[in-house]
């Protein structure tokens, strides 16, 4: 999908004013670098998107189990709970939440693990924004979200 | 000579045998691979500047460590190669490597070591020595190119050499780290009573030692001679400013630190202390320790700057604040001196206007003004009556007030942020700004911010979207124009977003003034970009269609970081920019990644001529590499001198059709088995060579067409190739081929210009690379710049990687079929040949796309004939 049809359609959907807002896609950011989520929220924010970012995974689990985010971005290498099993719990209370995992090169073999706990996409640190907003448009396409 | 040259000579004399030609030659190889391995590395470094990339800390740490090895074991490779310890390029290596790691340790390393920066020479790139105030200041002067105060900075590193002669530096420094270690282990209700205590005696006592600190005897005079530099009438008032690390006016230890107004010149120095001492103040170390920045040691630098003489005075903000439907700025101004305007103790003019251009004017609050501070003759200020016709007037004109806000909005998009300016105007009518902070507008919670953006979005027509590539991330709205070929920029009216086929860097010249900048056509590298980039004008290139797309005069924004164009001006969207919490350019790791590059990508090394092209010259890691390069290729040239076993492959006189004046080292298979000493181009077996040379006869390629401005320069550099370089030992390995039957090192100076060719055409497709280098030129920058641009634009077109740097034109292409890679060739030879005598041709930007699509269309011709 593109930037155009997503907004033509939520502009369709969603007339200005009258009707209640159409439902946003949700995301969480986990990285213990606080920059990461520092660029992908405001990044995810402009463009619509619902996004709350931590540093902290143990704080971040408590934000799940309080509420269903439709994605998880999170990065696998973290003190204090490792990424592994950090998306382990995540699938466990909501296993329709997708996930996608972003990572350094150190990490790849990790990475290749995770695919075959149920993550979504994997993406290699450092980044490009657009690369991760087209891993979250696929998910949405797959889900049938902000349609 | 010293003992160990002595030794070294001497176990030259005694004939040492020398190592084998095939190990050099390898170890040669290895070099270029090394050094276009460091190139590439350097360049993604850099790029991750431009924005669209994320990248944490652990990236920075992961690259500089690599790249450090690769520069050393090249500087090792050297070494084994011209069978000498370099230890004045070790050396070198080793103080850059020093310098990258105290970055990355959050210790800055300084750059100038001077005591006084004038305002004139300060930018953003100096805020480690002139401290983040100042430093904005010099760009709004420097960079933006507004008027403001004179001035000079005593810098970061005069602070610390006072302190290091006093003895206070280390205990300083360990004074206030340590104030962060305490905060750790106590609990909350006991640590406050004792937190309160340890700062406030910490804060007197550091207080105390700075004032009585003595100023070392060259300091005092440095300043005492600046002040008089300023070249001021006696009697003449100075502002004496703070201007720390990290201090940043409103989000970071705001209004903390000490400003000192009306200083006389010969209180400069005590203030000077003064303004120093408010760095460990109660307030400051209290944000320090809360804000856990105990670990980076303080350091500030002071602005001494003469008072401005001002008939009118006041400030102004990019947003009205309390009016959030408001799309407002509002200024505050009255008669006289700033100073009590700024202390809100004058009665003032309060003027609402519209942020959008023309600025219309909303409302007009007049009062009366009875009194304003003004100069006295005899030195210092006073209060005086206005005059009573005065009183009531309207301190600003409508046209003076447009031009306030054109200057303000100027500012607010350059640094991101809504801004606090404070300005005065002079006697003479001139409006000068003396300061811009950055102004909170943040409403409490994100979501508002978040729900505008998108609803204003939804109902916007998409011009343009997904295409193109992010030169400088950002936000603008304006009118479009579509620059028309030729045309005389400096009448593009403020606050047009500008449209173009190409970029060029004859838009900078307009580029303050500009919302945004959209291409068809054009590099994120390029010289364009790295200027947008620097005035943070967002930008966004290679989108094929914008001037067919965009209209003249039509109102559009910009979103560069979404590559989205949409009609109209969104507002929301320009103003979520504003209130972003974190501007990317302000963040810890790109200021961290900017200030190791400073020491990593800048190329200062360039000529190989001049007396500076040593080891001790070296300043950065490309520094190293270029010097390297040059040694290394220079080497090869002599090889033969040392190594009797390679007469064969002995350097070679290369007969070519063309005047090119070529030595050839044949290492392995690039030439017949029965070529004689003087070998012609139909010995050449080397495939790459083969195709480049067939590419350089090509007919019509070789520019031999008289060039009507510059005739002798034409004629001195076709002799020049003929005689000097070919008969001057000195020149050897200037144009020089090093080749075998795959590979291909060409070294080639043709007039002023100086090209290398590296290419290797082996049998696996994955190992077939190209790398062409072009730089230098006889005429001036401009049309320099031009050719650059058009081999650029060649280049690309060719499905060439390409980096402009200053002159030079670096063309990468790898990974394509042998059959594939030899077209590459072959057009290279034709653009060697072709961009010869070029630039004194490229009079204009137009002459520019004339010789891209006659270029195209003769080497399309000539593949054609071929095939």
């Amino acid at each position: 999908m593109t930037v155009e049809d997503m907004e033509h359609s939520g502009n369709a959907a969603d007339p200005v004013g009258s009707e209640p807002p159409r439902r946003r896609t949700s995301i969480l950011v986990l990285d213990d670098e606080p920059i990461v989520g520092k660029r992908i929220k405001p990044f995810f924010q402009k463009v619509g998107y619902e996004v709350e970012a931590f540093n902290q995974p143990l704080e971040a689990l408590e934000r799940i189990r309080q509420r269903r985010f439709d994605v998880v971005i999170t990065d696998l290498k973290m003190e204090g709970l490792d990424g592994l099993s950090f998306l382990g719990k995540v699938k466990e209370m909501h296993p329709d939440t997708d996930v996608i995992v972003i990572t350094g090169f150190a990490t790849m073999e990790t990475a290749r693990q995770s695919f075959r706990k149920g993550v979504f996409d994997c993406v290699a640190k450092p980044f490009k924004l657009a690369e991760l907003l087209d891993g979250v448009r696929r998910i949405e396409k797959e889900r049938g979200l902000a349609v | 000579m010293n003992l160990q040259g002595l030794k070294d000579f001497l176990s030259r004399l005694r004939g040492r045998p020398p190592v084998p030609f095939s190990v050099l030659y390898k170890n040669f190889k290895g070099i270029l691979e090394r050094h276009n391995a460091i190139l590439e590395r350097i360049g993604d470094m850099g790029d991750k500047l431009g924005g669209d990339y994320v990248f944490d800390r652990q990236y920075i740490l992961d690259s500089c460590e690599k790249l450090s090895d690769q520069v050393f074991k090249l500087v090792a490779d050297l070494g084994l190669l011209c069978q000498r310890r370099n230890v004045a390029l070790f050396t070198a290596f080793e103080r850059i490597q020093h310098n990258v790691s105290e970055e990355l340790a959050g210790r800055r390393v300084l750059l100038r070591r001077d005591h006084i920066l004038p305002l004139s020479e300060l930018t953003h790139d100096l805020a480690d020595a002139g401290g983040n105030k100042m430093a904005s200041l010099g760009d709004i002067k420097n960079i933006l190119g507004l008027p403001t105060p004179d001035g000079f900075v005593i810098t970061v590193g005069a602070y610390f050499e006072a302190l290091e002669a006093a003895g206070l530096r280390r205990s300083v420094a360990e004074r206030v780290r340590d104030l962060g270690g305490v905060d750790c282990g106590n609990t909350v209700t006991a640590g406050n009573t004792q937190e309160a205590e340890g700062i406030g005696r910490l804060s007197q006592e550091l207080t105390a030692a700075v004032l009585k600190m003595p100023l070392p005897p060259g300091l005092a005079r440095a300043v005492e001679q600046a002040v008089r530099g300023l070249g001021c009438p006696g009697g003449q008032l100075f502002a004496v400013r703070s201007s720390a690390w990290d201090e940043d006016g409103e989000s970071s230890f705001a209004g903390m630190y000490e400003t000192m107004l009306g200083v006389p010149a010969e209180g400069v120095l005590t203030a000077y202390r003064q303004v120093l001492a408010s760095l460990f103040c109660e307030e400051a170390l209290r944000y320090r320790l809360h804000h856990g920045l105990c670990d980076e040691e303080p350091a500030m630098a002071v602005g001494v700057m003469p008072m401005v003489d001002s008939l009118v005075s006041g400030g102004l903000y990019t947003y009205a604040p309390l009016s959030e439907d408001d799309q407002a700025m509002v200024v505050s101004a009255a008669w006289g001196l700033g100073k009590p305007i700024v202390d809100g103790t004058a009665e003032t003019d309060t003027y609402l206007l519209r942020r959008e251009p023309p600025h219309a004017l909303l409302s007009a609050d007049l009062t009366a003004k009875a009194t304003r501070l003004a100069l006295s003759p005899d030195g210092g200020t006073r209060m005086e009556d206005v005059p009573e016709a005065e009183r009531c007037a309207p301190c600003l004109s409508e046209a003076r007030l447009g031009q306030l806000a054109n200057a303000a909005m100027g500012l607010e998009q350059f640094f991101k942020r809504p801004l606090d300016v404070e300005w005065a105007v002079t006697p003479a009518g001139k409006l000068v700004v003396l300061q811009a902070r950055p102004l909170s507008i943040r409403p409490s919670g994100g979501p508002r911010a978040c729900a505008d953006t998108t609803v204003a979005v939804q109902g916007a027509e998409v011009l343009l979207s997904g295409k193109g590539v992010t030169a400088m991330g950002g936000v603008g709205a304006g009118r479009v124009h579509v620059v028309s070929e030729g045309e005389d920029l400096s009448a593009v009216p403020y606050g047009t977003i500008l449209v173009a086929r190409h970029s060029s860097p004859r838009y900078a010249k307009a580029m303050p003034r500009l919302r945004g900048i959209i291409t068809d056509v054009g590099s994120v590298t390029g010289h364009m970009a790295t200027i947008a980039r620097e005035l943070r004008v967002p930008t966004l290139v290679q989108t094929g269609s914008a001037t067919r797309t965009l209209r003249e005069g039509q109102e559009v924004t910009l979103d560069a970081d979404r590559m989205v164009v949409y009609a109209g001006a969104i507002e929301a969207l320009c103003r979520f920019e504003l209130e972003r919490e974190d501007v990317f350019e302000e963040s810890r790791e790109y200021r961290t990644l900017k200030r190791v590059l400073r020491h990593i990508s800048p190329l200062t090394l360039l000529d190989p001529k001049s007396d500076d092209f040593r080891p001790e010259s070296c300043r950065t890691y490309h520094d190293i590499a270029r010097y390297v390069h040059q040694r290394a290729v220079d080497k090869l040239g002599s090889l033969a001198e040392t190594h009797r076993e390679i007469r064969e492959s002995a350097p070679r006189t290369l007969a070519t059709r063309l005047p090119l004046g070529l030595t050839v080292i044949d290492v392995e298979g690039g030439l017949a088995a029965d070529t004689g000493p003087e070998a012609g181009e139909e010995d050449v077996r080397c495939r790459p060579m083969r195709a480049l040379l067939e590419g350089m006869n090509a007919a019509g390629m070789w520019e031999t067409s008289p060039v009507p401005v510059d005739m002798g320069s034409f004629m001195s550099s076709v002799t020049r190739t003929l005689s000097a370089d070919a008969a001057h030992p000195a020149r050897l390995g200037r144009n020089l081929a090093v080749i075998s039957r795959e590979y291909l090192n060409l070294h080639l100076r043709l007039g002023y210009h100086f090209t290398v060719v590296d290419a290797y055409l082996g049998g696996a497709v994955g190992d077939n690379a190209i790398t062409f280098r072009f730089m230098g030129g006889v005429t001036d920058l401009t049309r320099r710049s031009r050719r650059s641009r058009l081999v650029a634009e060649i280049l690309e077109r060719y499905d060439f990687m390409v980096e402009v740097r200053g002159d030079m034109v670096t063309g990468r292409i790898k990974k394509h079929p042998t059959r594939v890679m030899m077209d590459k060739l072959f057009m290279l030879g034709g653009l060697i040949g072709y961009t010869r005598q070029l630039d004194a041709k490229l009079g204009s930007d137009g002459a520019v796309q004339h010789h891209f699509e006659e270029f195209m269309q003769s080497i399309a011709a000539l593949k054609e004939a071929r095939q």
